[in-house]
């Protein structure tokens, strides 16, 4: 999976643009991370389903077509999901339990957060309008402001 | 003639502050501590940074290594008890019949490493439970004895705080007296629920009825010091510098910048931690620190009671096999580990037997939660933990009837009540099916909104809580395991309803939604009248080693000296005869400092 498409998925699954992404430092971890999981040829599969979505240009097409190529397959489907929460939380979900069973066991599999990076790279923190406990504090008595009305940064 | 005129066994806020206080006098002090070597680098620090961002389950104990040659307690160690069958899948032994939920930590700084930092003081009717409500029993002080103590624990501990706000109860501030730092703000979530109850009046048990008030909390976090001089304690004192823990710049202590991270710990030091106060100890040039080092036994003399000495073992590295037993003398000993472990050593070594207190009266705040959906965003997962509480369940005469509790707002939305934001994005991305834009909103529109109500019930002492040991359960160094015995009674269970009806009023007032589900299969769910609910630990634990007016009942004096050995002094919150519905570290750092002076005069001669 070369870094295009795996930007242009995890764009597409995430719903921040592939500079905010980029912007984290943590695209190639995931995308190693992604295909250690994955084997070459699920990697594949889901680098072709990335460049499929990335030329639709309709958002309900495209929309549609993330859940009949992607999400509902039951083999990028696990992956794509791990994927998201990759990308909110830096911890990676491990496969259940029938997808190990068709695509096999690998070491990389397993319930950890990547780096510190990645968990302050979280992107829920930021959709949620706040900081990642105990990093990127916003300042003395913030806290009493109200919360930003809409998304700031990474849109 | 030994070295040092004092030992003490814990490098913790008691241990920290009883040095600091005998280097001042220029006594020569030695701190054992059991933890780790290194304690005291900023690189540890830092490392504990690091390993809390790592660690996928966040709980008080998760930046803090395991240390198997001086093991802690942690809060994911709770499972259940069977009669007959205890609990000993952790540090602790549990033999119920319900689960003691709380930890504690054993490093150089203690538990004060992870502790959220609230100060609150106890309301003077806390000081006398048996004689105004029937419950509990009376402490051998009164408020008005305590405060000038209060005064500087909150000045030795760098309180921010506002007086205006805090004098509920009964509870006073002397006019020339004011807290170091002024308070930290309000979160938008404080003033939101402040705005929505106001005028609000709730009926209390026994017909009593209440109007709800909201107040800032003074905690000990760095936030703008006061330029002003006070009298603290009977002294001028002042203009006030905000201190540091660790590092070259340590003198010089960071404001609060929103980390939201106090539990389990503060990045910048800006809340305080012991290490402050044994930074300040060293700076006396006599104060020595000998780290990995376990206390095995206390020595006495047998015809006299006195104390002769401290056998510890001194451990290479975390996990070594091996260690080296040592001896160390010195004219007073004082236990400053923490509630827990002092009643372990003190029972390992046959002491303070008398009474039959020691390891008696264990006490806690089962502490519960409830939380809902706010109509409009309120600024969730921003800030210190908690900057404001209700205070208005906390005394009254309902108490004959049932507990008070303190409702205390939570600024982390449902962090600690549902893993949030973690158990969110799991919930939609695996069970909703969402993803892209749409995922990102919803987070937003549903974390946004979240709120959580901590209900904090006062545990009335009761002598069938308890530690004790037995020879059976051992650690790896061959050091007794704590044997717990702890139960939460029909008091406490009632006030905790009360507290539930209370909070669920204000919810429907407000609009907030009720989400709050407490699972009949936690280990901590408990019932009263067919109304179940979940408690939590607050890892407020106290009570073993009470202070008293007489050997009778208690097993020290009001100054924490033991009746029975004359050079010997317990200090922490095991000292607390009751814990009302205070977070207890305040009351007992001024207890600490009562004890300190107590033993100034012993060293002089004077008692």
């Amino acid at each position: 999976m070369d870094d295009r498409a795996f930007t242009l998925l995890s764009a597409m699954l995430t719903g921040y643009d592939g500079a905010a992404l980029a912007a984290t430092g943590c695209l190639p971890a995931y995308r190693r991370q992604v295909e250690a999981v994955a084997g070459p040829e699920l990697a594949a599969r889901m680098a072709d389903a990335g460049a499929a979505l990335a030329a639709t240009t309709d958002d309900a097409a495209r929309e549609a077509q993330a859940r009949e190529t992607v999400l509902a397959d039951p083999d990028l489907g696990p992956l794509a999901r791990s994927l998201i929460q990759l990308w909110y939380l830096g911890q990676w979900v491990p496969m259940p339990a029938d997808w190990v069973s068709r695509n096999g066991a690998r070491r990389e599999d397993v319930a950890r957060i990547l780096s510190p990076l990645s968990y302050r790279e979280g992107l829920v923190w930021d959709a949620i309008g706040a900081h990642p406990l105990g990093a990127k504090p916003q300042g003395f008595g913030a806290w009493a402001q109200e919360p930003p009305a809409s998304p700031e940064a990474g849109s | 003639m030994s070295e040092y005129d004092a030992v003490i066994v814990g490098g913790g806020i008691s241990g920290a502050l009883v040095a600091k206080r005998l280097a001042a006098e220029g006594k020569r002090v030695l701190i054992l501590e059991a933890g780790a070597d290194d304690g005291d680098k900023p690189e540890t620090y830092r490392a504990y940074h690091t390993a809390y961002q790592l660690n996928p389950i966040k709980v008080p104990n998760s930046p803090y290594a395991q240390n198997p040659s001086a093991p802690s307690p942690t809060v994911l160690d709770i499972g259940p008890i069977a009669p007959g069958a205890p609990d000993h899948a952790g540090y602790f032994v549990q033999k119920g019949p319900l689960p003691f939920r709380s930890d504690y930590l054993r490093a150089l700084g203690g538990t004060s490493l992870h502790w959220l930092g609230t100060c609150l003081r106890m309301q003077p009717r806390d000081f006398r439970t048996a004689s105004e409500f029937g419950h509990g029993v009376d402490w051998p002080l009164s408020y008005d004895d305590l405060a000038p103590w209060y005064e500087q624990a909150e000045w030795e501990l760098g309180v921010s705080g506002d007086k205006a706000d805090n004098d509920f109860a009964g509870i006073h501030f002397s006019a020339e007296y004011d807290f170091p730092m002024e308070p930290i703000p309000k979160s938008h979530l404080d003033r939101w629920l402040e705005d929505g109850v106001r005028g609000m009046r709730v009926r209390l048990a026994g017909g009593e009825h209440s109007e709800l008030c909201v107040a800032s909390t003074p905690v000990a976090r760095n936030s703008i010091p006061r330029r002003e001089t006070y009298m603290v304690g009977g002294e001028p004192a002042g203009p006030y510098d905000a201190a540091g823990a660790t590092g070259p710049y340590a003198f010089q202590g960071q404001r609060c910048e929103g980390n939201s991270s106090c539990i389990p710990l503060c990045p910048i030091q800006a809340k305080y931690n012991a290490l402050k106060t044994l930074e300040q100890a060293r700076r006396s040039g006599l104060v020595d620190i000998i780290t990995q080092a376990v206390v095995s036994k206390v020595e006495k003399d047998p015809a006299t009671g006195r104390i002769t000495g401290l056998l510890y073992k001194k451990y290479a590295f975390p996990g070594a096999s091996v260690w080296e037993m040592k001896r160390v003398e010195g004219t007073i000993y004082v236990l400053a580990t923490n509630a827990i472990e002092n009643a372990k050593l003190a029972l390992a070594s046959g002491l303070c037997g008398a009474s039959d207190q020691l390891g008696r009266n264990l006490m806690d705040h089962p502490y519960v939660n409830v939380w809902g959906l706010a109509p409009v965003p309120i600024g969730s997962f921003r800030g210190p933990g908690s900057t404001a509480s209700i205070p208005s369940l906390r005394d009254g005469d309902f108490r004959s009837e049932v507990a008070p509790v303190r409702l205390e707002f939570d600024n982390w939305g449902w962090n600690f009540a549902a893993n949030a934001p973690y158990s969110d994005v799991s919930r939609m991305v695996e069970e909703e099916g969402l993803f892209g834009p749409a995922l990102r909103h919803r987070l937003r529109e549903r974390v946004q909104r979240q709120v959580r109500i901590g209900i904090m019930p006062e545990q009335t002492p009761s002598r069938y809580n308890r530690v004790t040991i037995d020879p059976a359960w051992r650690d790896s160094l061959g050091e007794p395991r704590p044997v717990l015995e702890y139960d939460v009674d029909e008091y406490s269970r009632a006030g905790i309803l009360q507290g539930v009806d209370v909070t669920l009023e204000m919810f429907r007032r407000l609009g907030i939604e009720n989400h709050t589900h407490w699972d009949p299969n936690d280990p901590g769910y408990v019932s009263l009248g067919g109304r179940g609910f979940v408690y939590f630990g607050a890892g407020h634990n106290a009570g073993t080693h009470r202070i008293g007016t007489c050997a009778s009942d208690s097993v020290t004096d009001v100054g924490g000296r033991s009746w029975e050995h004359d050079n010997l002094w317990l200090v922490g919150c095991g000292a607390m005869p009751t814990i009302a519905t205070s977070n207890p570290t305040l009351t007992m750092t001024a207890l600490v400092l009562m004890a300190a002076e107590s033993m100034k005069h012993a060293l002089e001669g004077k008692a």
